[in-house]
């Protein structure tokens, strides 16, 4: 496939990438581009392959056909180690059953960067203890990682990240589990970072106000890509999410000075409750 | 925080050294702290005591510090890597293994003594590690499970081939074997001290290396693999270093269990196993308590030894169960 020389190369190009599990396809024929600096989300019902295509593109699964090429290189023709220093990645949940410290997890992001029998350094340190500081958690310091709250990991992580200095962050459904309040402040703290993010949302008004492009998929396939105006349309909702909602503009759109659709959805036409039985 | 951490390593260097030291002094020749001084200045030159003190306590109490670090340094890797907090050198079927292959050989050959009893000990250990190390590196995705299942299976399938050769085999290899399941340090000489300490050194400087990555895999297979680690190729060489370690302990001196299980969770109460001093403490601890358990089997019974294994399994257990019950308490 020839790319045409632009002046923007896209950060990360999935091409034509298929994946299946025991003969059952989960994702189909996807492509799209990812164009550096840019926030975008990932949408999708529950089951529509959401986490098996990020998976796919921070390397943790092969495709079974195409490609994903990330600044010009397939990642399978990179090492795991390289591919670590570039790309960084925030999961839903973190299982930790020891005691590591916040600073210990933190620290970790530092593995890529460094070879075997190399110490921390000073320098080191500064930009875990910066990294920590950016993300408001610089009083838990010493605490252990399991004692922080859920939003506090899910902030430690991205510190972790940050540690990690990615030219792309890939987060899944990073904040799935958190109060409203906390899911807005991870989303804008991994806004402030100036990387480039790729993000699955469960909540698509959180979405669609945080980014700058959508990428929604429907059983494994890619069904509409686009600016969140032009992307979150009531037949969208209806098709893919199978809601009946409103679609109208944020009171905040004029503010800042772009279109930021709001989702009002409508009850009771499901038929749950009693007459489901039947 | 850096500060502490060197304070409490030269705490416990001091008292390993110390309790070295002490330990000299204790066995069924009496002899005072100045004799062990003396015998390590002159290296048993001087006088018949020094002799007892340098060519059979020396060896026989820097084998049982050896053991100590090592058992508990596998035990501490093993949990991390399995992310399990019951996994212990021993849950691998490193020791049965061992057993089986001290009980092939005498059935064999007839021999029940020497060091090729520990050669063969050693090849059981390594043929369950290689047996392990097959089946687990095929595993894929669901490795840890798969690697902790056939552990238990491979332990008790040699187990049940060595009590099968047993109940064939006459009562003197039943004595034998004994040695094996239970432990002791009795058979410790200058001479052979290398190989454990070779082994043991090497493969703690090697872990330590990896602190970072045995770090991440704390945080799940899915976590690690994004840090750039090859997430199932680094569980396997893990699980070669801490098998490697445990199967020439086993060789030398037979099986002492539960040292690899209780140190690292004692050492996890008062340190984070995040940091290198966590690797150092688990390793000092280990050998310390080893050291101390070695002294009381040699003076619990007068004029005889109590098998190291019962020891650390009794005390162990109780200090352990203590300290679980106190912690609950004060949280």
């Amino acid at each position: 496939m020839q790319i045409p020389a632009v002046i923007d190369p896209p950060l990360l190009e999935v091409v034509n990438l298929s994946w299946s599990v025991a003969n059952t396809a989960i994702l189909h024929d996807i492509n799209f581009a990812i164009k550096p600096g840019q926030f975008i989300g990932l949408l999708g019902p529950n089951g529509a392959g959401k986490s098996s295509l990020l998976r796919c593109l921070y390397r943790y699964t092969k495709p079974v056909c195409g490609e994903v090429i990330f600044a010009g290189k397939n990642i399978w023709q990179l090492s795991a180690h390289e591919y670590a220093k570039q790309v960084a990645v925030v999961l839903q949940e973190t299982p930790s059953q020891f005691n590591l410290s916040l600073f210990d997890v933190v620290s970790l992001g530092l593995t890529p960067h460094k070879s075997l029998f190399s110490s921390t350094t000073k320098n080191d340190q500064q930009i875990i203890f910066q990294a920590i500081e950016q993300v408001g958690l610089s009083h838990h310091l010493q605490q252990s990682f399991d004692s922080l709250s859920g939003g506090e990991k899910q902030r430690a992580l991205i510190a972790r990240s940050i540690v990690q200095s990615p030219q792309l962050l890939i987060m899944d459904e990073p904040t799935s589990h958190l109060d409203i309040k906390y899911q807005i402040q991870l989303m804008e703290l991994a806004k402030s970072l100036n990387v480039t993010v790729l993000a699955s949302f469960h909540d698509l008004n959180l979405a669609a106000s945080m980014c700058d492009e959508l990428l929604v998929i429907k059983q494994g396939e890619l069904v509409a890509t686009g600016s969140p105006e032009y992307v979150i349309t009531e037949e969208m909702l209806s098709e893919v999410f199978g809601v009946c909602a409103e679609v109208s503009a944020h009171p905040q759109s004029k503010k800042l000075n772009k279109v930021i659709p709001r989702i009002t959805y409508f009850y009771g036409y499901q038929g749950g409750g009693v007459d489901a039985k039947k | 925080m850096q500060k502490n951490n060197y304070f409490a390593v030269s705490v416990a260097l001091f008292f390993a050294l110390s309790s070295i030291f002490i330990a000299l002094s204790f066995g069924a020749a009496a002899s005072k702290f100045i004799d062990v001084y003396h015998s390590i200045i002159g290296q048993g030159d001087d006088s018949f005591i020094a002799r007892i003190i340098w060519q059979l306590r020396m060896p026989r109490t820097l084998l049982a510090f050896l053991a100590g670090s090592g058992l508990a340094i596998a035990g501490l890797i093993l949990q991390t890597v399995t992310r399990n907090p019951l996994a212990d050198p021993y849950l691998f079927g490193i020791s049965s293994g061992a057993s089986f292959g001290v009980v092939c050989f005498m059935t064999l050959t007839g021999v029940s003594a020497g060091i090729t009893m520990s050669a063969a000990a050693f090849v059981g250990s390594l043929l369950t590690m290689l047996l392990l190390v097959f089946i687990a590196g095929r595993a894929g995705r669901g490795q840890v499970e798969s690697m902790l299942l056939a552990g238990v299976a491979l332990s008790f399938l040699f187990s049940a081939f060595t009590s099968l050769l047993l109940y064939f085999s006459d009562p003197q290899a039943i004595t034998a074997i004994l040695f094996w399941t239970l432990g002791s340090f009795a058979r410790a000489q200058w001479s052979t001290l290398w190989l454990p300490a070779l082994v043991i050194i090497s493969c703690t400087g090697l872990m330590m290396g990896f602190r970072r990555q045995l770090n991440a895999m704390l945080l799940g297979d899915e976590s690690a693999a994004t840090l750039g680690i090859p997430v199932q190729r680094f569980r396997l060489l893990m699980l070669v270093l801490s098998s490697l370690i445990t199967a020439v302990l086993v060789a030398m001196c037979g099986g002492i269990g539960f040292v690899g299980l209780m140190i690292p969770h004692i050492v996890r109460f008062f340190v984070s196993q995040g940091t290198i001093t966590g690797l150092i403490m688990t390793a000092l601890v280990g050998g310390i308590f080893m050291v101390w358990v070695d002294v009381l089997s040699r003076v619990l019974l007068a004029n005889q030894e109590l098998p190291i294994g019962v020891i650390t399994s009794a005390i162990g257990s109780i200090f352990f169960l203590s300290l679980l019950y106190f912690r609950k308490r004060e949280s």
